[in-house]
């Protein structure tokens, strides 16, 4: 342990000032600000409308695991992000169904909706607040509303430097939020992304809380292009106050088969897939 | 036959001695000569006091050497310590915690006796703060603490379930918190728990990391209270489990290291008092410095730890060791007056050779009785106590046996006071052969005597006078501790070990009259399958158990998975308070778990069902964490578990706390019974073995069993319940009660024997100088044991007061009962048989 602890102490020592060098020297006048990453992440192509499974896997900190199999549908309208996902498996939560509408527009209060079928009943489900998680994983609502991008309204960015990610090179980007009270909504006082600036996506994050301590890294890993569309395949998400953990997989993504507007309806999810 | 040998010796051995003694002298005492220097021991003793520097010189060494190791001592102040770390109970709280974070939390109250309680919003705003600090306090589990601050509420709307934090935003008006207050009265579950049902109250429940740490943690959320802006009507208080582990400790320990040293010190005075000599005070002081810097450093050594019950150690040590110094003494000075001619070798020898036996069967039925506690316990810490204060006794011995004479033979004769009378008559009684003494033995000197020696002489006048009446007085004794005993009842209370004006316990009392209280059984449920607990029929069953539970007086309120389901399904039914009950299906509990989970923290239901929802927590408050009350609740659950409850598929285990507490005190009863058995027949078969007598050795009992049947009198009559502290008073009561029976019987053997004819008078020449020893040896016991009276800590207290107790009743019944038993069955064994 102590030796552990010496190397890494060395390896910070001769390190540090090398990354330092490499930020300094790449920094500035040829790399991309904060902003311009920002922004090139997202005009990035997610597809008007995409229909995927996802199937999620949690592990508490003993390392008991929820395995949950789903079917989702996204699709983007002129005023909202509508979103359904219909549980496949396991048995006693099958047929279950997540309706939600995000709302481009900050002042209005997305709108939620929870098909039981234990109940036969739809159930509206108050506004969550964005820094809640979302159906017990480790992602926040933010973050499973941002998806593949990333918040300016509530973000600086700034580009540190160089990194890499699952053998990609990639920048530094490190966002901090414009306010306490934007902090204190989202639970994070510090993000440190490493972007991939080939295909403007985010390979591997990091948050911090807003104690400052570190509480999630995210790491993000099989991107590949499906249908003309560089697609993330796997997330997995550690919650170091937690030891709470999620993997989500995609698979069969699917861009282009059309995705009708009705499945976006809580008579759609109370009749089920 | 006797002065050949004397002659040879004195050809081979001590020719020089004697040479340089006759020269410095003038010729020796022949005849005193003659009859010590015979006897193997006085010549075993005169050889080994040949280098008494090197021996003195070893003999700090061996102290430094043991005392090096006391800095490394480390206490272990935990109740869990009292039992074998490999012990059922303690494995399965193991499970607990690690399944649902789990322990001894500390509990912090934040109290309002304004009319609004707690809920307005400045009092709500502290208990925003004070949840946030906590979690930057040290041993506390950022995960594990639960507050009104960081809870979520269920509740109910037309259209569905919302959970959401009680403190959403903080209140900043009136209205403001009379919503909150709304919102939390109305979940039935949080009402006890964590808000007080008037509203004047509300608590932060906060779990520790490593419950080792808990005095730190104790201090530093006194800290964290005191840096509080409280408002005049506001309060904060401390408790809990967690608390109250972590202050008891340290609140013996300073009580102890208060008063031990004060012990001592008396202990070291009687001395003074008894023979009114520096070395008659500096001797004893040396062998109590040596016996306990040995025994506490041996133990450091080993890495045992230093339990609760160790306090009393230096106190046994220091009192044995003492007792082995005051007879030695005794035994110079009487020699010293009666040999004024002696060398200081001489002198040093001559004690010895009469004195080695008693100390040395005192030591061993000492021994033997620590033995008994040591294998009789399974408790680690009665186990150590009784080894390391063995050790002690041995060390003691071999310090007297050998240090001392060491010590004497160096100082110049020195005569006490106390015994200037003997110098005119009586030169050589004491250990010549029954043949040549018996005609001065008849004509007994009667010494002008000084007041402890008047005192004991008096003691033994009243009792040969009416030896009967003082057999039927102990007989009477133990009817009545047998009647009495019979009303011990057990019990233990870490609460009441504390004086009751402490914080910790007004911070207790105030918690526990507000709130559900602070002292948790659980009960971990264990169910075959991943996801068997949303089944209905377990679900029902776990409610039935709350129910059950609930009728219990001791039991304050339970909690459980199931109250929180019963409040979703109240919510997703429009609040309806119908609607207050179980979901009746599998998925419907599923579904609910799903639905809470769409806002709130994935961890949320941590500590009261796994992630598997296979294993659920049970947590029960009870109203009181002494013996009596959690074994009542325990054995009614066992019970409700045994007959009801468990069946194949799902079972209940009580633990937590209040089960550990309860697996290792319930032993306290059966195990002080068997530890006292065990002793009592070591203690038997040493002293029978010494004296070579059955006689003896129920002689050597009947003070002792007098004693214990005179302390369950005490105790049953005053209502002192049998604790750990109290129980130990009777392996201690052996331990150093039968010195008082071994000597007594020793010196009896040793008059009787020498003596033609048995008189009042030859059973009389007992107490002014053996009688006066013990008294001395008993005064010094009961000095030290009794000032732990003036402890802070009313265990210390109630042990003081037993071992005080048992060290007059041993004394007197040794010099009354035994001397009275002597003259009324004249036992063949000390000597009457060949007398009469």
């Amino acid at each position: 342990m102590q030796k552990f602890i010496l190397f890494t102490s060395l390896f910070t020592i001769f390190s540090g000032p090398l990354l330092a060098e490499n930020a300094v020297s790449n920094n500035k006048n040829k790399l991309p600000s904060g902003e311009q990453v920002a922004t090139n992440i997202n005009s990035r192509d997610e597809g008007e409308a995409v229909s995927r499974k996802l199937s999620i896997e949690m592990s508490d900190k003993r390392g008991k695991t929820r395995h949950r199999e789903t079917m989702g549908y996204r699709k983007y309208y002129a005023a909202e992000k509508r979103t359904v996902i219909f549980y496949l498996s396991p048995k006693n939560i099958k047929d279950t169904a997540f309706l939600t509408y995000d709302y481009n527009d900050p002042e209005l209060e997305d709108t939620q909706w929870l098909y039981l079928p234990a109940l036969r009943k739809v159930r509206r489900i108050s506004a969550s607040d964005r820094g809640d998680y979302f159906l017990g994983t480790d992602m926040t609502y933010e973050d499973i509303k941002l998806e593949t991008r990333i918040s300016t309204a509530d973000f600086n960015f700034q580009t540190l430097g160089t990194c890499s990610a699952d053998g990609n090179s990639g920048l530094q980007i490190e966002g901090t939020p414009k306010t306490k009270k934007i902090a204190r909504e989202l639970g994070y006082s510090k993000t440190l992304s490493c972007v991939d600036n080939k295909i403007w996506m985010v390979r591997h994050s990091r948050f911090w809380d807003i104690k400052d301590n570190l509480l999630k890294t995210v790491t993000i890993s099989n991107i590949e292009k499906v249908q003309g569309i560089w697609t993330q395949h796997n997330i997995d998400v550690e919650n170091h106050k937690t030891g709470h953990s999620t993997k989500l997989t995609f698979s069969a993504v699917d861009y282009q088969s059309p995705v009708p507007d009705d499945i976006f309806t809580t008579n759609a999810i109370k009749r089920g897939l | 036959m006797i002065y050949p040998r004397l002659e040879s010796l004195i050809a081979k051995k001590h020719n020089d001695e004697i040479l340089k003694l006759a020269r410095k002298k003038g010729p020796p005492n022949f005849v005193d000569i003659a009859v010590n220097k015979h006897t193997q021991a006085w010549r075993f003793f005169w050889a080994s006091t040949a280098y008494p520097r090197l021996g003195i010189c070893l003999s700090i060494c061996l102290i430094i050497i043991f005392a090096r190791f006391i800095p490394t001592l480390e206490k272990d102040t935990r109740s869990d310590a009292f039992m074998p770390e490999d012990h059922p109970a303690l494995l399965l709280s193991q499970k607990a915690r690690d399944t649902f974070g789990l322990g001894d939390p500390m509990v912090i109250a934040i109290m309002n006796n304004g009319p609004e309680g707690v809920f307005n919003p400045h009092t709500l705003q502290l208990l925003d703060w004070l949840t946030s600090e906590l979690e930057n306090i040290d041993n506390l589990d950022p995960e594990g603490i639960s507050s009104l601050a960081n809870e979520n509420n269920i509740i109910g709307s037309d259209e569905g379930m919302e959970v959401e934090p009680f403190l959403e935003t903080l209140p900043e008006t009136a209205a403001d918190a009379a919503a909150v207050k709304t919102a939390v009265m109305a979940f039935p579950l949080y009402v006890g728990t964590l808000v007080a049902e008037d509203g004047s109250g509300t608590i932060i429940i906060a779990e520790q990391i490593d419950p080792d740490k808990a005095q730190a943690t104790y201090q530093a959320l006194l800290a964290l209270a005191d840096s509080a802006d409280l408002r005049s009507d506001e309060r904060i208080h401390v408790a809990g489990e967690g608390a109250l582990a972590g202050y008891f400790g340290s609140y013996i320990d300073a009580d102890a290291s208060r008063i031990m040293p004060l012990s001592a010190l008396l202990i070291i005075a009687l001395c003074f008092v008894a023979f009114g000599t520096l070395r008659g005070t500096l001797i004893p002081a040396f062998v109590v410095l040596a016996t306990a810097a040995s025994a506490i450093g041996l133990m450091a050594a080993f890495d045992i730890k230093f339990f609760i019950i160790t306090n009393a150690l230096p106190v046994v040590l220091i009192g044995i060791a003492v007792a082995d110094s005051i007879h030695i003494l005794t035994e110079y000075y009487e020699t010293a007056a009666r040999h004024p001619s002696f060398s200081s070798r001489e002198l040093s020898a001559t004690t010895m050779s009469h004195i080695w036996r008693p100390i040395t069967l005192t030591s061993l039925t000492t021994i033997a009785g620590f033995f008994g506690l040591s294998i009789a316990t399974i408790m680690p810490p009665m186990k150590y106590f009784g080894l390391f204060a063995l050790f002690g006794v041995s060390i003691a011995w071999l310090y007297s046996m050998f240090i001392v004479p060491a010590l004497l033979s160096l100082l110049k004769p020195q005569r006490s006071r106390a015994y200037l009378q003997h110098t005119s008559t009586n030169t050589n009684l004491i250990g010549a052969p029954p043949s040549q003494t018996s005609t001065s033995n008849t004509t007994t000197p009667q010494p002008q005597l000084d007041s402890f020696a008047k005192a004991a002489s008096w003691l033994g006048k009243v009792t040969l006078k009416y030896p009967r009446s003082f057999l039927l007085l102990g007989l009477l004794t133990v009817t009545a501790g047998i009647h009495g005993g019979l009303k011990i009842e057990m019990d233990e209370s870490l609460i009441k070990a504390f004086q009751q004006d402490e914080p910790i316990i007004i911070a207790n009392d105030a918690i526990n009259e507000a709130f559900d209280g602070t002292y948790f059984l659980d009960v971990m449920v264990e169910t075959e399958n991943t996801e068997d607990l949303f089944k209905p029929e377990n679900l029902h069953k776990i409610e039935a158990l709350q129910t059950h539970l609930a009728q219990h007086p001791y039991v304050k309120g339970s909690t459980s998975v199931v109250d929180y389901l019963k409040q979703m399904n109240r919510a997703m039914n429009a609040d309806d308070p119908k609607a207050y009950r179980l979901p009746e299906s599998v998925d419907l509990s599923a579904q609910y778990f799903l639905l809470y989970s769409v806002t709130a923290n994935p961890t949320d239901f941590d500590n009261i069902i796994d992630y598997d929802y296979r294993l659920a927590n049970i947590r029960i408050s009870l109203e009181k964490e002494n013996y009596k009350t959690i074994a009542a609740v325990i054995e009614y659950l066992n019970d409700y578990l045994r007959t009801t409850f468990n069946q194949t598929g799902i079972k209940g285990q009580a633990t937590g706390r209040a089960y550990i507490n309860y697996e290792w005190m319930q032993r306290l009863g059966d195990g002080h019974l068997i530890g006292l058995s065990v002793t009592l027949a070591l203690v038997f078969l040493m002293a029978a073995l010494s004296f070579r007598s059955l006689t003896a050795g129920l002689f050597c009992l009947a003070p002792i069993i007098t004693t214990i049947f005179a302390v369950y009198a005490y105790m049953g009559y005053t209502g002192v319940a049998l604790s750990v502290s109290s129980s130990m008073f009777a392996a201690i009561a052996i331990g150093l009660g039968v010195d008082f029976s071994i000597h007594t019987v020793e010196r009896l053997q040793v008059l009787i024997g020498r003596s033609d004819v048995v008189t009042d008078q030859t059973l009389m020449a007992l107490f002014p100088s053996t009688g006066r020893a013990l008294l001395f040896n008993f005064l010094t016991l009961a000095s030290g044991f009794g000032i732990l009276v003036f402890s802070k800590v009313v265990i210390l207290q109630e042990f003081g007061t037993c071992v005080a107790l048992s060290i007059t009743i041993s004394f007197l019944a040794s010099m009354i009962l035994l001397p009275a038993m002597a003259k009324t069955f004249k036992p063949r064994f000390l000597g009457y048989a060949t007398t009469q």
